[in-house]
């Protein structure tokens, strides 16, 4: 059959390594990381946190605030779930699309219940004597995320 | 006698004009000019810059998401691919970081975002290979089966 433009598809061909293979370098790499969690051999943890319908960055002893009001005093500690990734210097631990509870524990503090700044909401047409003007105070928390722990059960 | 009602020849005058004034030069007390001491110039300039910022506001968010896009497409071509398709894949594999936590990734975690670089090209090529299929040539169109019912 002779060759034409549609013949070969317009992506470079690519050739996957052997599933065999791959499969036992899967298995070696997990036992790596597996044996570095429970050495304790890595340095400050990093995690990306999905908390009050927001993503956070977070390490340790680090503060957060959030635009919203939480059903907890002042002082009590709180873990977060919902973790989607975690990650040391040398690995991370990508979740799909989240990591599970018995592999993570993120713990953080509820340290301060405030209100935020008046914000001002004002409309105004020129012309046609039409102005509003509304003072918003919404509700914030601050939170500081205590410990980020991870445990070595990967599979 | 009960007096129940002022008497008519009172008249009542205003004596916080200074304060009045004072709340809306409070917000313009770094503007430029005379209006940052002019009452009359003031009360325009300051409404302007009220609805200004209410419309900011709402902008803020639009532009916010076009500088992660920028970042994130910057990166990912460092790594050798293009942002639609490194998102694509992505999300096509069941990570759902959203695109301000992948630029900041992408500034102080150089490694995890060369990792998420890595599962993305991954998924691409087997996305390829899906869409290729088996690699066998179709049925001829004489020898299909045609059913009439």
């Amino acid at each position: 059959v002779a060759k034409t433009s549609l013949t070969s598809p317009p992506w470079p061909e690519v050739k996957l390594p052997d599933p065999v293979e791959e499969a036992k370098f899967h298995a070696e790499v997990v036992q790596k990381v597996n044996k570095m969690i429970a050495a304790g051999q890595y340095g400050r943890l990093f995690a990306v946190v999905h908390f009050a319908s927001k993503q956070w960055k977070i390490t340790s002893e680090d503060l957060i605030m959030m635009d919203n009001v939480l059903e907890a005093e002042c002082g009590d500690r709180i873990r977060l779930e919902k973790v989607l990734l975690v990650g040391a210097d040398d690995f991370t631990l990508i979740g799909r699309p989240l990591l599970g509870k018995d592999l993570v524990r993120v713990e953080a503090t509820v340290i301060e219940k405030t209100e935020s700044w008046p914000k001002i909401n004002m409309r105004f047409w020129k012309r046609h004597k039409y102005q509003k003007k509304k003072i918003i105070v919404h509700p914030q928390t601050v939170l500081r995320i205590n410990t980020i722990d991870i445990f070595p059960c990967l599979s | 006698m009960v007096v129940l009602s002022a008497a008519r020849w009172v008249r009542s005058r205003l004596t916080d004009r200074f304060w009045r004034v004072q709340e809306v030069l409070k917000y313009a007390r770094h503007f430029r000019g005379r209006k940052n001491r002019c009452y009359k110039l003031a009360v325009r300039s300051v409404r302007r810059a009220f609805v200004k910022s209410t419309r900011a506001r709402r902008e803020k968010k639009r532009f916010l998401r076009a500088l992660w896009i920028t970042r994130i497409e910057a990166a990912s071509l460092e790594h050798g691919l293009k942002y639609p398709a490194f998102i694509s894949n992505l999300f096509k594999s069941q990570v759902e970081l959203n695109r301000k936590v992948i630029a900041d990734l992408a500034i102080y975690e150089p490694k995890t975002f060369k990792s998420l670089a890595a599962l993305a090209q991954r998924r691409r090529q087997e996305g390829f290979l899906a869409a290729l299929g088996d690699g066998k040539e179709p049925e001829g169109i004489f020898s299909r089966i045609v059913r009439r019912y």
